[in-house]
């Protein structure tokens, strides 16, 4: 674990958000390890299904996996989070369906998107998750304005964000950590640092040796966490919550990750290198919380639930023409109306 | 009915929104204490207060991104970016986040907001303050844009784009800011979005010549519209005010009833808002068509600070458009 950065603001009486938020998160650490589990084999069932051309895109998350659960499960029910592409695990853990995740993965009749996005851009409104963007770092400044308008409400909700080390590189984070600065918006902002910046490990996002040091130019607390922690995260997004909450204004949070380079040939349940969520799973054993038989109920019981959701999606009907034209605006305006009768009477052939 | 410039409708109009419902609330660079660049805002931060009318730092990314997030909230902001000219280090907020954000969500969410900017030339603003880029804006899915050219109808559209369950860039031609004057009702009123207005009706039994234009270039089309008729050729004028979407009902039913007709914009020509309009014009009323549609726009150039006479589309450059569609 590596020490926090020491929050340059730090107000006076912490120490208990601190201690209220490091026992809610020990509390969390059987359901993160469920949850991380759950998104690894889905992750790895949708880096099959992309291989074999069945889905067009998926955001793999393995090995970091315990990143976005322990950030996901540290906001509190009324908070909302705006995550990024890769963070499409967010809904899952804050209660989109499984069912539902692959109907979107497939673009199908019943995905809520109505096949209008790629897969990994699934909206929540229900459980409170933005729909993510496919343009990296464009929801930043988004979840700032959500939390600033929170505040100006005077409602007791913070927001958070999640995004990758690629992003700090956009004007997108530059406007967001910076307009989070100035208006104290209730914000947390968690960047996923996984030295990759986007695809390619040879992107060189930034001079500076860490995202969390960014924060003292911008006048916001800050925190720099290991991926390998899943507790220590938890506890350290829901202090930072806890505080942007109480008006005690942003925080940038950042959590260094070690996904493996590459899944070929790889052991899904023991990566290469530290596997957080192989490391969570011992800690968990030793201290009789879990044990070897009930994890292997639990692998069994998500491969169920995985693939009966993927072979509900894969037999859904794609949805049906006119839906091209719904949602473009709040009404179908006239020269829309047009072009929808005009799709409707010359369906695109598809292959049987 | 009191008389009032653009600024001071549009100026009454945010009051009267505010006042009425407590989620509009204005952003942007200088909007409070200073009351705006053009002073459109003047006033509102000493009635309304911080939360209300929020100054921001300068940065266009900046203010639409946060102006989405306080959207998606449940607020109905009104960002002002000073000149429309800047509007582009926010154009992928608007393109890619605002513009698609029901679309892309299958209508669990919606941004609705009015992004209001001052635009076109004639006031030595020189290359980044006089630019008109409506077409860059009406060419994006999900997005409505309004210009008004008189106080009336800044007021009774802005007051409806406020109340308009989409996003809508509203388009101010601030040649125009203190030059029109007219009557505008107190309190509120709607003037409804997506319905064009004839100004000026073709006078019977001469030929005549559909002349369609927005904003600052309406009163051009007047003044060359004056001169036209002392030549015998009428003209029938349509004020566009929203351009998209568009009115094209109104048009066609003036194209059909002149068969001749001129677009004036002050944008550059190519693919300007004009060749849509001519298109459409096409598409609607080409058995009626007695000459070949005519655009009279700003040149393809970067907009000129000491030759922007010669670069906009002025009376004396529609006055010749006129008499030849007439004369085709």
């Amino acid at each position: 674990m590596q020490p926090a950065v020491p929050d340059p603001k730090a107000p006076e009486g912490a120490e208990p958000l601190a201690a209220r938020a490091r026992r809610d998160a020990l509390a969390a650490a059987p359901a993160a390890f469920r949850h991380a589990l759950r998104l690894r084999m889905v992750s790895a069932r949708m880096v099959e299904l992309q291989r074999e051309g069945r889905v067009a895109f998926h955001a793999a998350v393995v090995g970091e996996e315990l990143a976005v659960v322990a950030t996901a499960l540290a906001a509190r029910e009324a908070d909302w989070v705006f995550p990024g592409t890769r963070e499409w695990g967010v809904a899952i853990v804050r209660g989109l369906p499984l069912a539902t995740y692959f109907q979107h993965a497939f673009g199908t009749a019943l995905d809520p998107a109505k096949g209008h996005s790629a897969p990994d851009h699934a909206p929540a409104r229900a459980h409170r998750v933005a729909p993510a963007s496919g343009v990296v770092g464009a929801h930043l400044p988004q979840a700032v304005g959500f939390a600033w308008a929170a505040k100006s409400r005077r409602e007791e909700v913070a927001t958070l964000a999640i995004f990758g080390d690629g992003a700090t590189s956009t004007g997108d984070f530059h406007n967001a950590v910076n307009f989070a600065g100035v208006f104290r918006a209730p914000a947390v902002l968690v960047c996923r640092n996984n030295g990759r910046a986007g695809a390619a490990a040879t992107t060189r996002p930034m001079k500076a040796g860490s995202v969390a040091e960014k924060a003292v130019a911008y006048g916001v607390a800050s925190a720099r966490v290991s991926g390998e922690d899943p507790i220590e995260i938890l506890a350290v997004v829901r202090e930072a919550l806890l505080r942007a909450a109480e008006g005690k204004g942003a925080t940038l949070v950042e959590i260094v990750t070690h996904p493996p380079e590459s899944l070929e040939g790889v052991d899904l349940f023991s990566l290469p290198g530290t596997d957080a969520l192989a490391s969570l799973r011992r800690a968990l054993e030793e201290s009789g919380r879990l044990d070897a038989a009930a994890v292997a109920v639990m692998r069994g019981e998500i491969a169920a639930e995985i693939d009966a959701a993927v072979a509900a999606a894969e037999k859904g009907a794609p949805p049906p023409p006119e839906t091209l034209f719904d949602d473009v605006y709040a009404h179908v305006p006239a020269h829309l109306a047009a072009q929808r009768a005009l799709a409707s009477a010359h369906p695109a052939p598809r292959k049987e | 009915m009191p008389s009032m410039n653009m600024v001071q409708a549009i100026n009454d109009a945010l009051r009267t929104s505010m006042r009425k419902d407590e989620r509009v609330v204005l952003m942007g660079e200088d909007v409070g204490r200073v009351g705006g660049v053009f002073r459109v805002t003047q006033g509102l931060w000493d009635e309304f207060g911080d939360d209300r009318v929020i100054d921001t730092p300068l940065s266009e990314g900046g203010i639409l991104g946060t102006a989405i997030g306080m959207a998606l909230y449940g607020m109905v902001p009104v960002p002002e970016i000073q000149f429309a000219d800047f509007i582009f280090p926010g154009y992928d907020q608007i393109v890619s986040e605002l513009a698609k954000m029901r679309w892309r969500s299958g209508g669990e969410y919606s941004a609705k907001m009015v992004v209001r900017t001052p635009v076109g030339g004639g006031i030595r603003g020189g290359l980044y303050h006089s630019q008109s880029p409506e077409s860059l804006f009406i060419h994006v899915a999900g997005l409505k844009v309004v210009c008004p050219s008189n106080p009336h109808d800044a007021k009774g559209l802005l007051l409806a784009s406020i109340r308009d369950p989409d996003p809508v860039l509203f388009f101010e031609p601030k040649r125009i800011y203190r030059a029109a004057k007219g009557e505008v009702p107190e309190g509120d009123y709607v003037e409804e979005l997506g319905r064009a207005k004839i100004v000026r009706h073709a006078e019977a039994g001469k030929p005549a010549v559909t002349v369609l234009a927005w904003g600052a270039m309406l009163y051009e089309a007047f003044a060359a519209a004056d001169q036209a008729a002392e030549q015998g050729v009428s003209c029938e004028i349509v004020d566009l005010r929203t351009l998209w979407p568009l009115d094209i009902e109104t048009i066609a039913a003036s194209v059909k009833r002149t068969g001749r007709v001129v677009v004036v914009h002050e944008a550059p020509k190519t693919c300007g808002f004009g060749a849509e309009l001519v298109a459409l014009v096409n598409e609607h009323c080409f058995v009626h068509l007695e000459a070949p549609p005519v655009r009279v726009t700003g040149f393809d150039t970067p907009f000129p600070y000491t030759l922007e006479m010669e670069y906009l589309p002025l009376a004396h450059r529609i006055l010749p458009a006129i008499l030849e569609t007439a004369r085709y």
